[in-house]
């Protein structure tokens, strides 16, 4: 299992791709963290970075599609996955490698914008416990997203549909708190707490206030899990419908 | 080594296999032929591992494939139809990455690329990248994968297609030079290729079982009693003549002229017992016989009489069937 996540890895940083999709992370970091410092009130006495991650959740999700597009859609096109499911290693140990690479290389992407707070902390004040409960907020939204990612590389097997599908999905469920605030969905109560259940900017406020609540890491845990599974799943099901 | 017992395996309705049997014993190559979308591949990629059955068993080397996978796969080198390789990797670190995936020892793996990168003479293309190389050269890699990991059976399917004619004689070598260490089974529609290396066939045709038998054997039992092959010197119109006078001679169905004053004739006879009639004849008539042979028929005859039980050739059926599903096309 170790084998294919070095290769993974290998195939994200040994390539300018990593590197390339990172810097963009970065600049949109930076355009926002400019802006951010612009329109500041003169009587802020700390800044607060998650209303820069709100702000870019749906810039920052256009990144993930394309970290996971590649997972399984090019092994299958390229005759690769036969490689992988005759040998030794179980589909479960194939699916969690390659999440794991990719979550690592997401991680890298988190700790190279670290570079903001820290560069604000060394000029004024910055409120760590928000910063660090968004970071994680943001982590974990990040799981989840990945793992959908993933699942849709491997349902179309084509990089560019799965990528394009992830986007709307991500962008879909971003927009859920929209729809749930509509007056059609408010006539339905039992709707209206469902969608505000699944919707991520109403987990990611308590996140920005610095509150890091049990639930919502088993949300976005047991999502993760719920999706990694059905990856699984399908893939195991492709093998016996085969044709 | 490998038992394949009563095989079925559906894509959808269509039924790709229909129950085979066969066994691969230890340290023998084992032909695996038939047309194309005869069920080869599919039989392939089920036995190691890659697709599972629609029902009865595959044990290799005394593990169930579906039951005890890992062990199972373990034991397998596969080399499917397209070589499964990574065209951005470089050929090392690729074949360190298919070491590492198969569980070999981190401690042998250098050791072992290094022996199957030596086999199939690619270490000196140790650094390029895959996708750089040659069909043949990615052939070689994939086979190369294949040999990592010691496993006991080797699944080969079509390894020589793409191949230029000494690289073909390269891989024939290294099959047979692979028996000493494992069991071979591999695919193939060239017939020439099948004969000169394995020592048994499975003739295979629309997911059935058409012969299993050494090489010899096929050839043997297709061998025809009642034909002959007769090169004989002397007058082609008096020998002809003098041939069909012989009582029980049906009719000589092909005569071909090899040198000047010596002719092959091919006839038919009604039983194998007036050969010696023929011969005296031909002696009394200062007519000399250069070669009287049974004619035997090539293990491509073989296959062709095998595979042609149905009524209608292929490429017919293939015609009817475009025309079932689109009936319009004709009207038009």
């Amino acid at each position: 299992m170790f084998s294919l996540y070095k290769k993974e890895l290998q195939s994200f940083f040994f390539s300018p791709f990593a590197y390339i999709l990172t810097a963009l992370f970065m600049l949109i970091f930076s355009f926002s963290f400019i802006r951010s410092i612009a329109i500041m009130d003169s009587n802020v006495l700390k800044f607060s970075f998650p209303n820069i991650f709100y702000n870019n959740f749906f810039y920052f999700i256009f990144i993930i599609p394309i970290l996971t597009m590649r997972s399984f859609a090019d092994e299958r096109r390229g005759g690769t996955e036969v490689l992988l499911l005759t040998s030794p290693l179980s589909v479960t140990k194939i699916v969690l490698a390659k999440f794991l690479s990719i979550i690592t290389v997401f991680a890298v992407m988190m700790l190279a914008s670290l570079f903001f707070p820290i560069f604000a902390a060394a000029k004024g004040q910055v409120m760590w416990s928000s910063l660090i409960c968004a970071y994680l907020g943001f982590f974990l939204w990040g799981l989840v997203c990945i793992a959908v990612g993933m699942l849709l590389s491997s349902l179309t097997g084509n990089a560019i549909i799965s990528a394009i599908l992830g986007e709307i999905i991500m962008e879909g469920a971003l927009l859920a708190d929209n729809l749930g605030g509509t007056a059609l969905v408010n006539a339905y109560p039992k709707l209206n707490s469902l969608i505000s259940w699944i919707s991520m900017q109403r987990r990611f406020i308590y996140f920005s206030q610095g509150m890091f609540r049990l639930e919502d890491l088993i949300f976005f845990l047991s999502a993760a899990a719920v999706v990694i599974c059905w990856n699984i799943i399908a893939i195991e099901k492709r093998r016996w419908s085969h044709s | 080594m490998v038992e394949i017992k009563n095989l079925s395996k559906y894509y959808g309705r269509n039924q790709a296999l229909k129950g085979i049997d066969f066994e691969i014993r230890d340290h023998e190559i084992l032909g695996f032929l038939g047309p194309n979308g005869a069920g080869k591949s599919t039989t392939m990629n089920i036995i190691a591992g890659y697709l599972p059955s629609t029902g009865g068993t595959v044990i290799v080397n005394g593990f169930d494939i579906t039951e005890q996978a890992a062990e199972a796969k373990k034991c397998i080198g596969y080399l499917p139809e397209i070589p499964p390789v990574y065209p951005d990797m470089r050929v090392e670190e690729y074949l360190h990455f298919v070491a590492g995936l198969k569980g070999v020892p981190k401690k042998e793996r250098r050791a072992q690329v290094e022996k199957s990168m030596d086999r199939l003479r690619i270490a000196d293309m140790r650094r390029r990248l895959i996708r750089n190389l040659s069909k043949g050269y990615k052939q070689r890699v994939g086979f190369a994968q294949a040999l990592l990991g010691n496993p006991k059976i080797l699944i080969l399917d079509e390894p020589t297609v793409g191949l230029d004619p000494t690289q073909v004689m390269e891989v024939r070598n290294l099959i047979l030079d692979l028996k000493k260490e494992h069991s071979v089974i591999f695919s193939s529609h060239i017939l020439a290729e099948v004969s000169a290396v394995c020592e048994r066939v499975v003739i295979i045709n629309k997911g059935e079982i058409i012969a299993i038998d050494t090489i010899e054997n096929l050839e043997r039992n297709m061998m025809s009693d009642t034909v002959l092959n007769l090169t004989a010197e002397g007058d082609k119109e008096k020998i002809t003549r003098l041939l069909k006078d012989i009582q029980g001679v049906i009719g000589i169905t092909e005569v071909k002229q090899i040198s000047e004053n010596r002719n092959l004739f091919q006839i038919e006879l009604e039983s194998e017992k007036i050969r010696n009639e023929i011969m005296s004849v031909l002696m009394n008539n200062q007519c000399s016989i250069v070669e009287m042979s049974l004619a035997k028929l090539n293990l491509e005859q073989v296959f062709l009489k095998l595979t042609q039980t149905q009524k209608k050739s292929s490429l017919e059926q293939l015609i009817d069937e475009t025309k079932k599903a689109n009936p319009y096309d004709q009207e038009e």
